[in-house]
């Protein structure tokens, strides 16, 4: 799987040439620098990944690469030189000649990429428009061809298809067929597989490497998640505010970051394999605003190291294959590590007093009943028959069918599960947005399904939700006072304005912004602020309970690990309960003490936060951890990966026995006398040996995280900064 | 930021020319009594006079001044728009509000929206002279009428978007009554189409009051309207072509210009 240097001997020999690339945005607001004097080469048949955070200019660069910014966007400098041609300088009609032919791209959403009302295969026979005339026969041949090198099952049988009829992962493959129809040097993906589920992003990463080893098609992988870089580049370029800021292989990006940009990404990247006592490192402020002319260093006002040099255009320095900018590792020395992470300050603390610390010692114990019982719940959805027979009986979606667990209090569990596994159907319905159809939701000893009025409004005290985009969840037309207010107000819980006032700007402190800013609406605020108003409006009613709905999802890493501490800290400091709900199973390893895993409705595995990680017991766990991409290129090249084929059965109308057994590598598909498997729906048991851990598998623990993943559990922050070269 | 973007939404330059050309006809009708020295009622033998100094654009059948009837017609198609559009609209938000809270209300408010939809100004028009007696009023409920489904059904889709986004969901969470999260939050986030479409009735009130003064259902006779000057005309079309054209134009004007300012506000409040 790793390929990191089969290409050495042609390494010298660059496809693709991009020499101080500048693209700007002229608005009615004024001139966005969105690509800033870029510079970097494309080797035949390597892996070039650009990675960086949103707004850093990667997308904007590859649009750049094939002439495609339009108005009021402008290539204003710089070179692109292909087949010895100027890209920049082509006209439309030499342009058609390369695009597709030479240059062709994949983009991150292949939902709206495909055209919905024509044929899959009349697609990608469109995209075929090679030099030498084809007929409809040889061109439905070869775009069989293409289905099948991308890994498409029956490709005859599905050209006749319409997109609707192909799942996310299929149409992304679609995709890079119609990419590949003309045999192109080099294939621009952007974000390929940031729209995918993490299995799924798993076969997807394969393709594009198996299309790279067997073609030679160099790949440039847009992504701003260090693990698909780490798993699939043999090169990386960071971006940061429109620049590229460091340039290198990516073993040794990754070993020996010289920019401190790449070395404060690295160390706000949540891992699945780090130890979960180290907090993650956010890189604290905001990327300069690119509308701003920016002077010196771009990363300067974050920056650690930053000193009076900075002020001036950090020189470029070139060192063996890399290259980077900064004035403090100009001299070829490494960075010296991060210092530690400071406390959000003395004035988050003061507000402990104000709220109910509830850290009962007998609730592990189990003497005290947990906070929240959840029992057999079920949620159900009516869904209108599609059949033209009026008389058709509806059918039932299953979101949520059968779920039992306990949350503890001052315990935070974690519920992961790729998209449609009802992880978010479940905690809408705890919060008493979706209607429970049968089961129990135990709140503090009272059945919260049964409530109604007076009750109801207790329960909302205790329970509250934090949400997965910040900026909608906020009324775009009301201040965020006023926000952070309105809870206070609605419930009693603040006697006239002036208390009202000070509990707003004592939720604000707690969660680290200026109470002075309470008069400023949403959208002045960045992504990471705007969730911080969310949590305090979830914290204003004194909960004991906070549900966070895939909460840093939609956020930037250095701003996913600014959110994630602090869900810690408060957690920590307030006794909060906490039921963290998400799909990237390495940030919410950080926060949870113990974690779900769903799968199809159902809870597939439970148990102890690290234990679930280090020794999965479920098959389908097992994938899931293996699917992850680790942000670190020695373990995910000496990892064993195993790969779910296939996609997630439609809950409308889940498999027998064991919903997992279509896709599990030791199911009924891959073994013999695995009859078990269809008949008998397991149920979730205890772990002999693995105190409190519970798995749903008649195999359970057959399938263990192999060789590399165990033995590489070191507290990589540490390390990772003191490598020398 | 509230406003910011209705702000923009008046500076766009086909806004602009809207809000001129509506300000400068409604000047006109505020300043009828100095601008004209005749009334609009006084008749004279002076019948179907050409354009001359004494009677700008000329004199009707019964020689009453056309500048006069024409100005003091606009006066009319103000009040109309006034009275009618905020009466409506009020009526269809608060109508669309609640059919967008109950499933059932909801069906029943939408099949009678429907129903009034099916019925055209005119025939609705008809149906209101036949109850209320002809005349202004009858004009301004009408104009109300024909207006309610619209915002009715404009609030209803713009609630239920509203409704589903996720401050809805969390402000539901924290214990917000529906009735507070209707006005505080739903409201306030709905009112861009709502302005849009007012902007677009205006153009409509002047229509429907010109077409049921043309049929001589609508301003009782002799009062000057924009409608009635424009029916009497048309029997005169052949001797005095110049009797048609100023009621014409200045309705055409009117409809025009609201008909901008609907499209500008339009582009800048709901084309984001």
């Amino acid at each position: 799987m790793t390929h990191l240097n089969a290409h050495a001997g042609t390494a010298a020999d660059p496809v693709l040439q991009v020499q101080g690339l500048s693209t700007r945005f002229h608005t009615g607001r004024g001139t966005v620098r969105a690509v800033e004097n870029v510079s970097f080469d494309v080797r035949r048949g390597e892996t070039l990944g650009l990675v960086g955070e949103s707004g850093s200019g990667k997308s904007v660069t590859a649009m750049s690469l094939l002439n495609l910014v339009r108005e009021p966007g402008n290539i204003e400098a710089g070179h692109i030189l292909f087949r010895g041609k100027d890209i920049v300088a082509l006209s439309n009609k030499e342009l058609r000649g390369i695009r597709g032919n030479g240059l062709s791209m994949v983009f991150q959403d292949p939902m709206s990429s495909l055209n919905p009302i024509m044929r899959i295969g009349d697609q990608i026979t469109e995209a075929i428009h090679g030099k030498e005339r084809t007929t409809a026969a040889q061109a439905r041949e070869r775009a069989v061809k293409l289905m099948k090198l991308v890994g498409i099952p029956d490709p005859a049988l599905r050209l006749a298809d319409y997109p609707h009829r192909f799942s996310g992962g299929m149409r992304q493959r679609v995709m890079i067929a119609m990419a590949l129809a003309n045999e192109p040097d080099v294939i621009v993906a952007d974000e390929p597989t940031t729209a995918l589920d993490v299995t799924v992003q798993a076969q997807i990463l394969d393709v594009l490497a198996d299309i790279n080893r067997q073609l030679g098609t160099a790949i440039i992988l847009i992504t701003h998640n260090l693990g698909v870089v780490a798993r699939s580049c043999d090169r990386v370029a960071v971006m940061y505010a429109g620049r590229i800021v460091e340039q290198a292989r990516t073993a040794d990006l990754f070993a020996d970051p010289r920019h401190p940009y790449t070395q404060a990404l690295l160390a706000a990247t949540p891992r699945l394999l780090a130890s979960r006592a180290h907090a993650l490192m956010p890189i604290e402020g905001q990327p300069p605003n690119l509308a701003d002319a920016i002077t010196g260093c771009a990363f300067a006002q974050r920056c650690h190291f930053a000193h009076a040099a900075c002020q001036e255009q950090p020189p470029t320095t070139q060192l063996d294959d890399r290259r980077f900018d900064c004035w403090k590792t100009a001299s070829g020395e490494p960075l010296p590590p991060l210092p530690r992470h400071r406390s959000q300050g003395p004035e988050a603390v003061a507000l402990v007093r104000a709220m109910p610390v509830a850290e009962d010692p007998q609730s592990r114990t189990g003497l005290v009943p947990p906070l929240l019982e959840v029992r057999d719940l079920v949620v159900r959805f009516n869904v209108p028959s599609t059949s033209l027979n009026p008389f058709a009986p509806g059918r039932h979606l299953h979101a949520v069918d059968g779920v039992s667990f306990t949350i503890d209090r001052a315990e935070t569990v974690g519920l992961v599960g790729e998209s449609g596994c009802g992880k978010s159907s479940l905690g809408k319905a705890l919060m008493g947005i979706n209607p429970v159809t049968t089961g129990q939701v135990v709140f503090d000893g009272k059945d919260v399904t049964q409530l109604s009025g007076e009750q109801r409004q207790w329960v909302r005290r205790q329970l509250q939700m934090v949400f997965q985009d910040p900026m909608s969840a906020l009324n775009p037309r009301m201040t965020i006072g006023d926000a952070l207010a309105e809870p206070l107000i609605v419930h009693g819980l603040c006697k006239g304005a002036a208390q009202v006032q000070a509990r707003v700007g004592e939720l604000m402190q707690l969660v680290g912004l200026d109470p002075a800013v309470a008069t400023r609406y949403p959208h002045e605020f960045s992504g990471g602020q705007r969730q911080r108003v969310v949590i305090a409006r979830g914290l204003a009613v004194n909960p004991k309970l906070l549900v966070c709905d895939e909460a840093v999802a939609a956020l930037d890493v250095s701003l996913q690990a600014q959110v994630i501490n602090l869900l810690k800290d408060l957690q920590a400091r307030l006794g909060l309960s906490m039921l963290f709900i998400g799909h990237d199973l390495a940030s919410v390893r950080y926060v949870s003490d113990r974690i779900l895993v769903m799968y199809l409705g159902q809870v597939v595995e439970e148990g102890p936060a690290e234990t679930l990680t280090l020794q999965p017991q479920h098959p389908y766990t097992v994938s899931l951890l293996s699917a992850v991409p680790e942000p670190d290129p020695v373990t995910e090249a000496s990892r064993q990966r195993i790969m779910l084929g296939g996609d997630l059965p439609s809950p409308l109308d889940p498999p027998s026995g064991c919903r997992f057994r279509t896709r599990c590598p030791v199911g009924p598909l891959h073994r013999e006398g695995r009859e078990r498997c269809v008949s008998e729906q397991p149920a979730l048991m205890p772990v002999a040996g693995s105190p409190g851990s519970k798995a749903a598998c008649h195999f359970a623990g057959e399938m263990t995280l192999a060789g590399a993943t165990a033995t590489r559990v070191i507290p990589l922050h540490e390390s990772k900064e003191l490598i020398p070269t | 930021m509230p406003d910011s973007a209705l702000r923009r939404g008046l500076r766009r330059p086909r806004t602009m020319i809207g809000l001129c050309i509506v300000a400068v006809c409604v000047l006109l009708g505020l300043l009828a009594p100095v601008l004209s020295p005749h009334s609009p009622m006084d008749q004279s033998f002076d019948a179907l006079q050409r354009l001359s100094l004494a009677h700008p654009l000329g004199t009707d059948e019964l020689g009453r001044d056309l500048l006069a009837r024409v100005l003091y017609g606009i006066r009319v198609d103000v009040v109309v728009a006034v009275f009618a559009i905020p009466l409506g609209a009020i009526a269809g938000c608060a109508l669309g509000m609640l059919s967008a809270n109950n499933r059932w209300y909801g069906t029943l408010l939408q099949r009678s929206f429907d129903l009034m939809l099916a019925f055209t100004a005119l025939v609705m028009g008809m149906l209101v002279a036949a109850l209320i007696g002809t005349g202004t009023p009858a004009v301004v409920v009408t104009v109300a009428l024909v207006n309610v489904p619209l915002f009715g059904r404009i609030t209803r889709s713009a609630v239920m978007t509203q409704l589903s986004r996720d401050y809805a969901v969390a402000a539901e969470v924290l214990g917000v009554s529906r009735g507070r999260l209707m006005l505080r939050h739903i409201l306030p986030n709905s009112v861009d189409a709502l302005i849009v479409q007012a902007a677009l009735s205006f153009s409509m009130a002047v229509f429907i009051e010109g077409a049921m003064s043309f049929v001589g259902i609508g301003v009782r006779p002799p009062n000057p309207s924009l409608g009635a000057t424009l029916k009497a005309s048309i029997n005169f079309l052949g001797q005095t072509p110049a009797y048609s054209i100023a009621p014409m134009v200045v309705v055409t004007l009117l409809v025009l210009g609201f008909t901008l300012i609907s499209d500008g506000l339009n582009q800048a409040l709901l084309k984001r």
